[in-house]
């Protein structure tokens, strides 16, 4: 075992291994997902606020001209109408900002939507630290812990592009009469290499390992990954959950998964509270289990700064991933 | 009033006795639950009287129906006079009325809820959200190629909301021929006269400037506004609104005008002086 690895060697160790993987910008999986969706789903219509040229549907725009409305920079009436135009069952996806779309029109969300009993697929792009220059406006980290405390909704967090057409495509035919909150990133983020089945409140099982699981989702999904094959090397077994649906959670994955490991690192590009970890530890708090950390944002605004970057310095990395399992395995090994 | 005798579109004498019987439902449902919005829903009485029994169709057997008229009650706190409306023309059981706010489970609420309630289109009771609903099923309707009309009923406070004004713009963008607002222009909000809490005349300015075409009526008047709310079945063209000039708790004395009846208790011997006023033993 090597695991008294100097803080620059593991960081090294790690780069290398992420260097291996390649990239694909969130926002052009998504243009090119609506587009070909278009083509197949011959009632869908798409509504912006204004931010085609930004959330990469340009190109859709072009091709599909009579297939997305603008309403302008009113992201509550772009809820609104949304929930007008798919009240008799008619699919839509509401284009926009995470911040906008959970913050701005949240109301519209609930009431139109979610109380209304209306399917309306709402789109957050720019979530987390993905647009981390923008600044708080634009950073978004509580949008997952909203969204999944109004009554009626499904919250998804696709892992990477390949995920977000999956996630799209699993949240057109899915059967359910509310908000389904679609959480995407923006530009470049790792392609985790995995192209099992996507479906909606099951949590996949990335890699097997008995003596800790790493739950993610979301661009930690990769990281996730990382480190379980650096600790692979130095001998810990790691399982890795991509828990993409927060709600419904996949709890019954989530016992077995306590049943037999060790302990367990909950990861997520949100705050520690009410996302991910939260939901995870509500499911498992009425159960035996082991250790459960959780790792996400502090209860404060972020600094700015180049997202991969701003996620290392805010302890969301393969890097930081590592040195907590060795402390929580520490004394356990 | 037997709903075996409706003939519709009701004649002005029907609208008128299907009115004063709307105030006596709505009394009926407050006096149940202790209190409620009388000066809300008094004063657009006419206004949903009209619509549902002489101008929209609709069909109680088939609330669903796709072709259906669609009505968004967005001053959602005058649901009463929506329920009345939808029970006298069949929609719900007129049993209904005594189980308003009374019980854990009631099927009739303060707002109205497309959830519980056959014939409503959209829940609502959060100001400021119907007009973009409406706008959204102008839309569709379009989209779809029905001939279906869309009205929106608000209140001229609810359009202190910014919301409003967004969705009076894309009505406008998209020329919504199809869509009519009714804003119920009683004068108070709950705070006062809203020429003091947040004065919005000129209204007509306003939405003309914001594209649509703008009348105004005597929100009383059952010929004027039988005009007025003719529905507009052309998909495209300049969207509508119509001011309706209403007093807030119309028709009943110590109601009208007064601020404090926008939602307040009522006690047995003002029910029973305000049943006299309607005529309800008549």
């Amino acid at each position: 075992m090597t695991m008294m690895e100097t803080g620059a060697d593991l960081g090294a160790s790690i780069e290398r291994r992420r260097a291996a993987y390649p990239l694909k910008a969130i926002r052009q999986q998504y243009g090119e997902t609506l587009a070909a969706l278009a083509a197949e789903e011959p009632e869908l219509l798409v509504l912006t606020a204004d931010l085609m040229h930004a959330t990469g549907m340009a190109e859709f725009g072009a091709r599909f001209p009579d297939r997305i409305i603008n309403v302008g920079i009113a992201e509550q009436n772009l809820t609104g109408v949304a929930a007008g135009l798919a009240a008799a069952g008619r699919p839509v996806i509401v284009d926009g900002y995470a911040a906008f779309t959970t913050l701005r029109a949240l109301e519209q969300a609930k009431v139109d939507a979610a109380y209304n009993g209306v399917k309306l697929i709402l789109t957050g792009q720019s979530a987390g630290l993905s647009y981390g220059v923008g600044g708080p406006t634009h950073q978004t980290y509580e949008d997952v812990a909203i969204m999944r405390a109004i009554p009626n909704t499904v919250v998804l967090v696709p892992a990477d592009a390949r995920e977000v057409d999956a996630c799209l495509r699993a949240a057109i035919a899915y059967d359910f009469a509310g908000p389904i909150y679609v959480r995407l990133g923006r530009g470049p983020e790792y392609l985790v290499g995995d192209a099992t089945p996507f479906e909606i409140g099951r949590g996949k099982v990335l890699r097997d390992g008995h003596h800790m699981a790493i739950i993610a989702n979301g661009a930690m999904v990769f990281e996730a990954m990382l480190a379980a094959a650096h600790l692979a090397d130095e001998g810990i077994g790691v399982r890795v959950l991509n828990m993409h649906t927060v709600k419904p959670l996949d709890a019954a994955l989530l016992l077995h998964t306590a049943a037999e490991v060790g302990a367990m690192l909950v990861v997520e590009e949100h705050s520690a509270f009410g996302g991910l970890g939260g939901a995870v530890a509500e499911a498992l708090s009425e159960v035996r289990h082991g250790p459960i950390r959780r790792i996400g944002l502090a209860d404060a605004f972020p600094p700015i700064g180049p997202t991969f970057e701003l996620r290392d310095a805010l302890g969301l990395s393969a890097t930081h991933l590592v040195r907590h399992a060795h402390e929580l395995l520490g004394g356990a090994r | 009033m037997a709903l075996s005798n409706l003939t519709l579109p009701l004649d002005l004498a029907g609208l008128s006795r299907m009115a004063r019987q709307n105030r006596l439902d709505v009394a009926e449902m407050f006096m149940a639950a202790g209190n409620g919005h009388f000066g809300s829903c008094y004063s657009c009485a006419e206004i949903v009287t009209v619509l549902y029994f002489a101008l929209l169709r609709v069909d109680p057997a088939r609330p669903d129906w796709a072709e259906r008229d669609r009505f968004i009650l967005g001053k959602g706190h005058a649901a009463p006079t929506l329920y009345s409306g939808l029970i006298r023309r069949g929609f719900l059981p007129e049993e209904w009325i005594e189980e308003y706010e009374t019980r854990v489970g009631s099927r009739l609420m303060t707002h109205p809820s497309r959830r519980y309630q056959p014939g409503v289109d959209a829940s609502q009771g959060a100001l400021g959200h119907g007009l973009s609903v409406g706008v959204g099923m102008a839309l569709d309707g379009r989209y779809r190629g029905l001939d279906y009309a869309t009205y929106v009923l608000m209140g001229d406070g609810e359009t202190n909301e910014g919301s409003i004004w967004e969705a009076a713009a894309s009505a406008a963008k998209f020329q919504l021929r199809n869509l009519t607002a009714i804003i119920d222009c009683n004068r108070l909000s709950v705070d006062g006269w809203l020429a003091d809490v947040m004065p919005m005349e000129p209204l007509a300015d306003k939405w003309q400037a914001f594209g649509w075409e703008a009348t105004r009526v005597d929100g009383h008047d059952l010929s004027a506004l039988l005009e007025a709310l003719r529905p507009t079945r052309e998909p495209t063209g300049r969207p509508r609104v119509v001011l309706a000039d209403t007093v807030k708790g119309k028709g009943v004395s110590f109601m009208e005008n007064a601020r404090a009846w926008h939602a307040d208790t009522i006690t047995p011997e003002q029910y029973a002086s305000l049943r006299a006023e309607l005529g309800a033993d008549a």
